[in-house]
């Protein structure tokens, strides 16, 4: 199917529990959807490398006190026209750094002249670290290098949406 | 040396020969939440193996699936370690698959010029 066709539409949207094991779950059933309609596989696996890391990242840093994070943690995917969003929802807490970092992180990327300038020097700054169990970052910036992704994030209260697009 | 295997991921070892480089193939995926956590103590082994041995360590992705971005980080700190231990390191990777050769050709910024790290792009 063209992608660029007008009849090119899709939309995955549904409700996650917060289990890591989940990620990897969602990464390849988003991979083999993507399989089933295009050919090129290199699109799939980006889309799918883009799902898995957003999932991981809210994962990792979201707030998961709540009693039930599957009403707030979110995964869609949305298709039309040339172009693929990717955004995933978490709950996130003003205690745990809220979405302080996040924006720092996207704001730091878009300081580099490309996504790939942004993600060798995060490479090297992740070799001088001293501390091998710091947490690397590197998520954000490899959606955006090799997703070839526009980042962007939004806060309504406690919940965070991040946003990767791709273009197809 | 023993291979490693931690859910999706197996890291086989081949057998040394004298003189020959000590192959280490990734099969599978690498996606565990922490995976420096499981993957550090095999590399530091791996490692103190080939310096024991003045080995070259050979390693192979091609058969990779996926792997995470915490990977890519434990990968940075191998690559490091292997360094200042004045080990060899060559990584091999499938230049026809993109996701592979966007993540291998961005670790280029760890190569010197002086051989203890290189990249190798396969074209399976």
């Amino acid at each position: 199917m063209n992608p660029q066709s007008d009849e090119f539409s899709f939309i995955i949207n549904l409700p996650v529990r917060n289990e890591w094991r989940n990620v990897d779950l969602l990464r390849t059933s988003v991979q083999n959807c993507f399989t089933a309609v295009f050919a090129d596989l290199d699109g799939c696996h980006a889309v799918s490398m883009v799902t898995g890391e957003l999932l991981e990242n809210a994962l990792k840093y979201g707030d998961w006190r709540a009693a039930d994070p599957a009403t707030v943690f979110r995964l869609r995917v949305v298709g039309g026209k040339g172009k693929v969003d990717v955004s995933v929802q978490n709950p996130i807490a003003n205690e745990l750094g809220g979405a302080g970092k996040l924006l720092q992180t996207l704001e730091w990327i878009a300081s580099y002249p490309s996504a790939e300038a942004a993600y060798r020097a995060r490479m090297l700054q992740i070799a001088q670290s001293e501390d091998p169990m710091e947490p690397s970052q590197l998520g954000l910036v490899r959606i955006a290098y090799e997703g070839n992704c526009a980042l962007r994030a939004s806060v309504d209260g406690a919940i965070l949406t991040i946003t990767a697009t791709l273009e197809l | 040396m023993d291979k490693l295997s931690a859910a999706d991921l197996t890291i086989d070892v081949g057998p040394t020969e004298a003189g020959q480089p000590l192959r280490v193939t990734w099969l599978g995926k690498s996606a565990d939440r922490s995976p420096a956590t499981i993957l550090a103590p095999w590399f530091e082994k791996l490692l103190a193996e080939a310096k024991a041995g003045a080995t070259v360590v050979e390693m192979h992705f091609e058969r990779l699936e996926h792997f995470n971005s915490s990977t890519i980080t434990a990968l940075i700190r191998l690559i490091q370690n292997a360094r200042n231990a004045g080990v060899r390191l060559v990584m091999v990777y499938d230049q026809n698959l993109k996701w592979q050769r966007l993540s291998f050709d961005a670790l280029r910024v760890f190569e010197k010029g002086d051989d203890l790290f290189q990249l190798k792009a396969a074209q399976p």
